[in-house]
């Protein structure tokens, strides 16, 4: 990533009208008095997938100082944020010398939907942000990979596997060892014909192998017996290893790295798997939302160049010229999918996420410290120390268990929901109700599994 | 009381003879028996020794367990840019019409991942609530039907759009006569662009319009246009012959009508007359239901007419009770009755027309001010298409929507007269009868790929929207019309501005407008009848008159007076032909006019009547058939008996079925079967699939499902006659299995399945609680206890079902939610919506009638017909003895009469699907607990548990468990048939719902799935689940609210108030397993001695 010096982030001091401080005053103008977080969560549907709150350029301007930059202009700003083209014509200075600046490389920003009270909050999240940013100085991005880590694990996944190295060596031992011993039987044959003693028999290797373990039998009991256990064991293990898949990374079309956009530009997970939160499906983001910032980023620290290149070959678009282009037969990107749950299993996110409130990384672990999607292990989503509510699980992530296991230990917002505070008033009016209801709120809480979140018609039909 | 009855399924189960005895022992056919499976000399053929099948063992066990762990690799590709109305893995819904000449409807279809996978009727905005029959709402199959033409052809060659459009306009150039065939236009645009095209060729072109099944009689009857009825106003109804319920008209409209006032609790209760010969749906459902032949028909109306307005009129034989009662009930509604007729004699629509303005109906129950734009075709025009083709004038032929290689009537006729003409071209969507023939095939879009604008009747405008891009090169034969008029504009462009102020007033030019319109599907506006018609069609010399200028709105016009003379009516139907053997032409409610021969879906869905699936027979009385010789026992065997009907000298050779209720010497032949008889390629379910799931042949031809009728349809006065009286009937040699649905459900002699009372008793104990009427009393046992302390333990001794309980209570009543389902069994009319909605919507794989014969439908649901005759014989005798006809036959000839109770039943229909017991016995019998009990009172069934040991289906006493005995989807047998076996149509499955595999037990899941997409969604929104939210595929279908789904646990919900009602009951109660669905007690509008 391109870091831009904050140098050209000129201060204009522009005179401001009468009317329009008088006008804002009223309200105590759009950078004081917002609430910072109702702003963060509006932020960072709305803003964060360009703007930063530092003074990081990521595909527009870092947004820190900004109430510095546009102080008094409070009425522009709105408008600058609603309708940008609008604001522009307005001929303000300092607006075009933004325009200058950034419309030829990242084209124009769309007009936000936010009113006037949501940009006020906006705003007070942008402030309390980048001042809690300031005196940590960068923590949060220590907390992400370096790029240096980042550049280190994609020559990893590009390394081949020893196993094969391995086998080859075993071979080559194993050829030896039989050369070795016929050279050892050519030899006391040579003996034994010069002493004049008969020759060896002429066994097989199956029947001197025999020979051998008759003689050491104790010795091959021994081994044969740990032998049995291990493999055993290891066949076991290997056997409920079928279908479970932590830890799978396979690879991408695209070199994408969740550790650059997600943790490092703190672009939130839904931005791009937007229909987490109203479908079953997180869904894969179709190209057209990857150039909602790369029609201005074009270029990336590791390999992004290349990378980013493919996503243009896909949709027809022309980073030279930073313009589509038309007619292009557009080229569908074929990921290999990282997720998969059985056809026979129905998992909805919708009702993690958005009614459940379940954590994105509860399930999918730190996904910002990966680079392409990768299936984590239990220890992976464990280590998540910091994740407020996390449920920490056993069993290994994506199999029958590990659900089980969350919906045993998972408590129901009963309060949170009209939904839920019916259900509560019918278990009240009923005796049956009255005593389900207590065994449910013995420990004082109900589980998922309590609500029924165990039976099998909920996940299997 | 209650009425005590007794309730057969089939005519030996009444007889009760040995075959059925063994039938009610056995619930699947015992097809060979060990011996003579040994004794197989071809089965030494398939020897494998010891070795051979240890080796293989070994082999397929190793490859399992290697190819068990390679980790597949799944690929997923999201969209490049993704359409903004769609999210991934939740539906859209659309609005849009289905017309195909023969049903109308208004939909909603539902897309996924802009796929098409399901249709319901628009409530909302729908004609008569959007009620749909399974024909519409199945027909979503043949958008993706594989066989379909992928673009347009000339002479089986394939050829450009550019090319064809050149050829044509020369051969239209230099042609003199051009004549369009059609069925009936109601498209204004559609027709707008007719008249463009024969503007531009004016004088030589003639636009012909005809329908499959002709109403042509009706519409002259009324000045040219059919009117539109209101059964939901009328007192009573009597119909001749006319299956409003099933085929006639609009069926799905009149249904939801009908049911309005069926429903007991209402003000009134209608009263309906059915006078027929076969055993139709809408007969089923009459109260007062009279067999008669078809050659009466005119007789009856002439009979009612003469009744109602004081005349005198000879007796119909065997009608005349039922005409005096029938006649009394239209006097005394006057003003809100309606007669309705299905003949298609000019004279009888005449008197039934001009009965209804005796009854000053006119205006109420029939609108002959908004008339239908449907039906309008003329069979006399087609007839002189079909001579001038032959004459060799006809230059160039363009058929649009019709078929005539197959449903004209004179169809070798047609196909001669189509070798003379020198250029023909045809829109269909396959290579039919019609356009295999013609030079040319420009296959139009399916109707879920195109806009369009249809108007049904005046002042309603319907339109229709693509739920998906095409997936041929195919085009809308409205922008072929427009490219042969040089006119390049799109059909999507010519249609907004057909509404811009041209044939409409200009209310859709706003986008704002338009839009609602089309989320809609429907405006109000006021499309002239006038405007629909060709305006050369209508000159009667077949000179060319100028096209009428396109734009200005005609104003409407209400349709002349009746025209027939009454006098002259009355007396040519005195003089109706009659013969010893008589036969009516009907469509079957799955088949209809045979546009969907090739939806497996449909074919398998069984008639309501025969419950026969993927056949076509000829019904019969089954006395006539004992007095024949002929096979009356149709058991899943080789055995029906073969039959040659001859008719006006044209033979058919069917399977004969017996049909309780058939009138006798009349016979019964559906239309709409022996598609593709030349062979064509219409789809793959069209022909006859064998065991092994390949084509049956006959040389090198395919066999054809069933035979064609239209052939033996005659022109009568210039009207499709769909009835005859020269009719011959001989045994033909040889048997043939059809293939039912009901033998292998019998009731085992539990009547408590069905319960059922007249008005009069109804209405008695309107007050009574539930389980408190005499008609439905709640279920109690004799137990071993003096429960009623009088000291003695006796047989009055008894206790509720629900305290003699073997099994623990699931705690759900009360708690949380409680799915469940009422049925009412009054507004049941068992037209089988539900069951092809429930296809579509749970992936319920098609299986073939082989596997049918098994008994191996997987139908989820199904709709059991229970046949009724009387048990009190005595009380039965006397009321025989008063009437005419017992009186005459003395009382051994009355009793001797009810030994035939078959000859005129009554009939219920009864939806049966897994009832959701909240005792059930499957549960408890299941050794690796794959099926079990929610806390919401579901029993779930999850088949990745279940290792199909089938114990639930023999512990299940509703038997509405299926086995999954292949795997349809790879099975080779059922690649002919199983929508799943198709690269396209596998596109139709619901993603949300498992496609079952080999080896296990499936059943209704009372759409789980959309159980918990409706609570997550409330969860969602933070709301509660309201009422109505929900809707399982059957409930939502339904068009007459027979079946009602919803939380039992909400009290204010329709559901639970339905569920508290005196007249519901659980079937087979007596078990004491609980379902969850209940059953409400079918009220018939009959006096108590009619009973």
């Amino acid at each position: 990533m391109k870091r831009l010096s904050r140098s050209f982030i000129s201060k204009i001091l522009v005179p401001f009208s009468a009317a329009m401080f008088l006008t804002f005053n009223a309200f105590g103008g759009v950078f004081e008095g917002g609430d910072a977080a109702k702003g963060e969560s509006l932020f960072k549907a709305n803003c964060a997938s360009c703007h930063k709150t530092s003074e990081e350029v990521l595909a527009a301007p870092g947004l820190k100082d900004v109430d510095v930059r546009w102080k008094g202009k409070d009425a522009l700003i709105v408008k600058w944020i609603q309708n940008p083209q609008a604001a522009a014509a307005s001929g303000d200075p300092y607006i075009k010398g933004l325009r200058d600046k950034y419309v030829p490389t990242f084209g124009w920003m769309a007009g936000q939907a936010v009113s006037e009270a949501d940009i006020k909050d906006i705003l007070a999240y942008v402030k309390t942000a980048a001042d809690a940013a300031a005196p940590a100085g960068g923590a949060a991005v220590n907390k992400c990979m370096t790029l240096e880590e980042i550049k280190a694990e994609k020559e990893k996944n590009e390394e081949s596997d020893g196993t094969v190295w391995f086998i080859i060596i075993g071979s080559i031992l194993a050829i030896i060892a039989v050369a070795a011993a016929n050279i050892s039987k050519s030899l006391k044959n040579a003996i034994n014909e010069r002493e004049g003693l008969p020759p060896v028999a002429e066994l097989s290797y199956w029947q001197s192998s025999k020979a051998w373990m008759w003689a050491n039998r104790k010795f091959v009991s021994v081994i044969g017996l740990f032998l049995f256990c291990y493999f055993s064991v290891v066949g076991y293990k290997s056997l409920m290893d079928i279908g479970v898949y932590d830890g799978y990374t396979p690879d991408q079309p695209v070199w994408f790295s969740h550790a650059i956009h997600n943790c490092q530009n703190e672009i939130d997970c839904n931005y791009c798997h937007s229909s987490a939160v109203k479908s079953k499906h997180a869904g894969i983001p179709s190209v057209n939302v990857c150039m909602n910032c790369h029609k201005g980023i074009k270029k990336g620290a590791i390999t992004g160049t290349s990378e980013i290149q493919k996503i243009y070959d896909a949709i027809g678009f022309d980073p030279t010229t930073g313009s589509y282009i038309q007619g292009y037969e557009q080229k569908p990107i074929v990921w290999n999918k990282v997720n998969n749950l059985p056809d026979h299993v129905y998992f909805n996110h919708s009702t993690h996420v958005s009614v459940g409130k379940i954590d994105c990384k509860n399930c999918h672990g730190p996904q910002n410290m990966y680079t392409v999607g990768h299936v984590p292990t239990a220890d992976e989503i464990n280590s998540q120390e910091d994740l407020v509510g996390l449920v920490k699980l056993e069993k290994r992530p994506f199999t029958m268990g590990w659900c089980l296991e969350c919906h045993n230990k998972k408590e129901v917002d009963l309060a949170g929901s009209a939904y839920y505070q019916q259900m509560h008033e019918r278990y009240k009016a009923s005796e049956v109700g009255q005593r389900t209801l207590r065994e449910i709120m013995e420990d004082g809480s109900a589980t998922v599994r309590e609500l029924g979140g165990w039976e099998c018609g909920k996940c299997h039909y | 009381m209650g009425i005590t009855k007794k309730y057969w399924s089939s005519l030996d189960e009444l007889q009760n003879t040995a075959a059925a005895q063994e039938a009610l022992t056995s619930e699947f056919k015992r097809d060979q028996s060990v011996q003579d499976f040994l004794n197989d000399e071809n089965l030494n053929e398939s020897n494998t020794g010891r070795r051979d099948f240890l080796k293989f063992m070994g082999f397929g066990l190793a490859a399992a367990t290697l190819a068990a762990c390679e980790t597949p690799v799944v690929k997923s590709i999201p969209y490049v840019v993704k359409p903004e109305e769609i999210t991934p893995g939740v539906a859209n819904y659309y609005a849009s019409t289905y017309y195909d000449g023969n049903d109308y409807g208004n939909l909603l279809v539902k897309t996924r991942e802009g796929r098409p996978i399901h249709i319901k009727g628009n409530k909302v905005h729908g004609i008569a609530g959007g009620g749909l029959n399974s024909r519409i709402n199945a027909s979503v199959l043949g958008l993706y039907d594989g066989a379909r033409l992928k673009g347009p052809k000339k002479g089986g060659a394939d050829i450009d759009w550019n090319s064809l459009d050149s050829e044509l306009k020369a051969a239209l150039a230099a042609a003199n006569n051009i004549r369009i065939v059609s069925n009936t236009v109601i498209s204004p645009s559609t027709q707008r662009a007719i008249n463009e095209f024969s503007a531009k060729y004016a004088g030589k072109v003639k636009h012909t319009q005809y329908d499959t099944v002709s109403y042509s009689a009706l519409a002259k009857a009324y000045g040219g246009s059919v009117p539109t009825y209101d059964f939901s106003k009328a007192k009573t109804i009597v119909s001749i012959a006319a299956d409003f319920l099933g085929t006639w008209l609009m069926p799905a409209a009149f249904t939801s009508q009908y049911a309005q006032t069926r429903k007991p609790e209402g003000e009134w209760m209608s009263k309906h007359y059915q006078f027929e010969s076969n055993m139709s749906l809408t007969g089923s459902n009459s109260d007062v239901r009279t067999a008669i032949k078809p050659s009466q028909q005119g007789a009856i109306a002439a009979a009612l007419y003469a009744a109602v307005t004081g005349g005198s009129a000879s007796g119909v034989e065997g009608a005349d009770a039922a005409i005096a009662s029938a006649a009394a009930a239209l006097k005394a509604n006057a003003g809100a009755s309606l007669v309705v007729a299905g003949s298609n004699d000019p004279n009888v629509q005449a008197i039934v027309a001009a009965l209804n303005t005796a009854l000053n109906n006119d205006g109420t129950t029939i609108d002959k001010k908004s008339p239908l734009n449907l039906f309008r075709g003329s069979d006399e025009g087609m007839a002189a298409l079909v001579d001038e083709m032959n004459s060799g004038s006809v230059d160039v032929l363009i058929v649009y929507g019709v078929n005539p290689s197959y449903s004209w009537m004179n169809a070798d006729k047609f196909n001669s007269g189509l070798q003379k003409v020198k250029t023909s071209i045809c829109f269909n969507l396959f290579a039919d009868e019609t356009s295999s023939r013609c030079t040319y095939m420009a296959p139009d879009h399916h109707y879920l790929e195109s806009w369009n604008d249809y108007s049904p009747m005046k002042g309603r405008t319907d339109l229709a929207q693509p739920t998906i891009n095409p997936l041929y090169n195919s085009r809308y034969a409205q922008e072929s019309f427009l490219r042969w008029s040089d006119n390049a504009d799109s059909y999507y462009d010519y249609m907004r501005a057909t509404h811009n102020g041209g044939y409409t007033a200009a209310m859709l030019k706003s986008d704002n407008n338009w839009n609602t319109a089309v989320h809609n599907g429907t405006f109000a506006a006021a499309v002239a009848v006038a405007a629909m018609v060709t305006p050369v069609a209508t000159d009667a010399t077949g000179a060319a008159a100028p096209a009428a200028p396109a734009a200005a709105p005609v104003a409407a016009e209400a349709p002349a007076a009746p025209s027939m003379n009454i006098g002259e009516a009355m007396a040519a139907v005195s003089s109706a032909k009659s013969g010893e053997w008589e036969v009516t032409f009907y469509q079957k409610v799955t088949m209809g006019a045979g546009n969907h021969a090739n939806n497996a879906m449909l074919q398998e869905t069984p008639d309501p009547i025969t419950k026969v699936t993927w056949d076509n027979y000829v019904t019969m009385a089954p006395a006539d058939m004992t007095e024949m010789g002929l096979e009356t026992y149709i058991g899943q065997c080789d055995c029906a008996s073969l039959v040659t009907v001859t008719v006006n000298g044209k033979s058919i050779t069917l399977p004969a079925m017996p049909v309780p209720g058939q009138k006798r010497k009349t016979l019964g032949i559906a239309l709409g079967y022996g598609r593709g008889a030349g062979n064509e390629e219409i789809g793959k379910a069209a022909y006859q699939t064998g065991r092994a799931g390949v084509h049956l042949t006959e040389g090198d031809k395919r066999q054809t499902i069933g035979g064609n009728a239209y052939p033996l349809v005659a022109m009568n006065g210039g009207h499709a006659s769909y009835t005859s009286s020269d009719v011959t009937v001989a045994a033909a040699a040889g048997t043939y299995s059809i293939a039912t649905t009901q033998m292998h459900a019998t009731v085992m002699g539990r009547d408590s399945v069905i319960k059922e009372t007249v008005i009069a008793t109804y209405l008695a104990e309107k007050g009574a609680k539930r389980g408190e009427a005499s008609y439905n009393l709640a279920v109690t046992l004799p137990v071993h206890a003096d429960v009623n302390k009088d000291g003695t333990i006796d047989v009055n001794d008894r206790q509720s079902v629900r305290d003699a309980d073997l099994w623990r209570d699931h705690p759900v009543e009360g708690v949380g939610h409680r799915w469940g389902m009422t049925i009412d069994l009054s507004s049941c009319l068992g037209c089988g919506a539900c069951i092809t909605a429930c296809h579509t919507e749970n992936n319920v794989p098609v299986v073939g009638k082989d596997e049918v014969l098994r008994h191996r439908d997987m139908h989820w649901m199904r709709i059991d017909r229970y046949f009724s005759s009387e048990h009190q014989t005595i009380q039965i005798a006397d009321t025989l003895a008063n009437t005419k006809e017992a009186t005459e036959k003395g009382t051994i000839g009355a009793y001797r009469e009810m030994e035939n109770p078959e000859e005129n039943p009554r009939t219920v229909h009864m939806p049966m699907m897994c009832q959701h017991c909240n005792h059930a016995p499957c549960e408890t019998v299941c050794p690796v607990a794959a099926t079990v009990h929610s806390n919401e009172g579901l029993n779930n069934m999850a088949y990745n548990r279940c290792i199909g040991t089938r114990y639930c289906a023999n512990n299940c006493p509703y038997k509405v468990r299926r086995f999954n005995w292949f795997n349809y989807v790879t099975n080779d047998k059922f690649a002919m048939v199983n929508p799943a076996q198709d690269d396209t149509l596998r596109m139709v499955l619901n993603p949300d719902v498992t496609v079952r595999t080999r080896g296990v037990m499936e059943k209704c899941s009372m759409c789980q799935q959309r159980i918990q997409a409706g609570k997550t969604e409330a969860k969602r929104n933070g709301t509660t689940v309201l009422d109505g939210m929900i809707q399982t595929a059957c409930a939502e279908a339904c068009p007459t609210q027979a079946i009602v789904f919803g939380d039992l646990n909400d009290a204010t919900s329709k559901n639970a108030e339905r569920a508290n009602s005196v007249r519901s009951y659980h079937a087979l109660e007596e078990v004491g397993i609980q379902p969850n669905i209940y059953y409400m007690t079918k009220v018939r509008n009959i006096e108590a001695t009619e009973a």
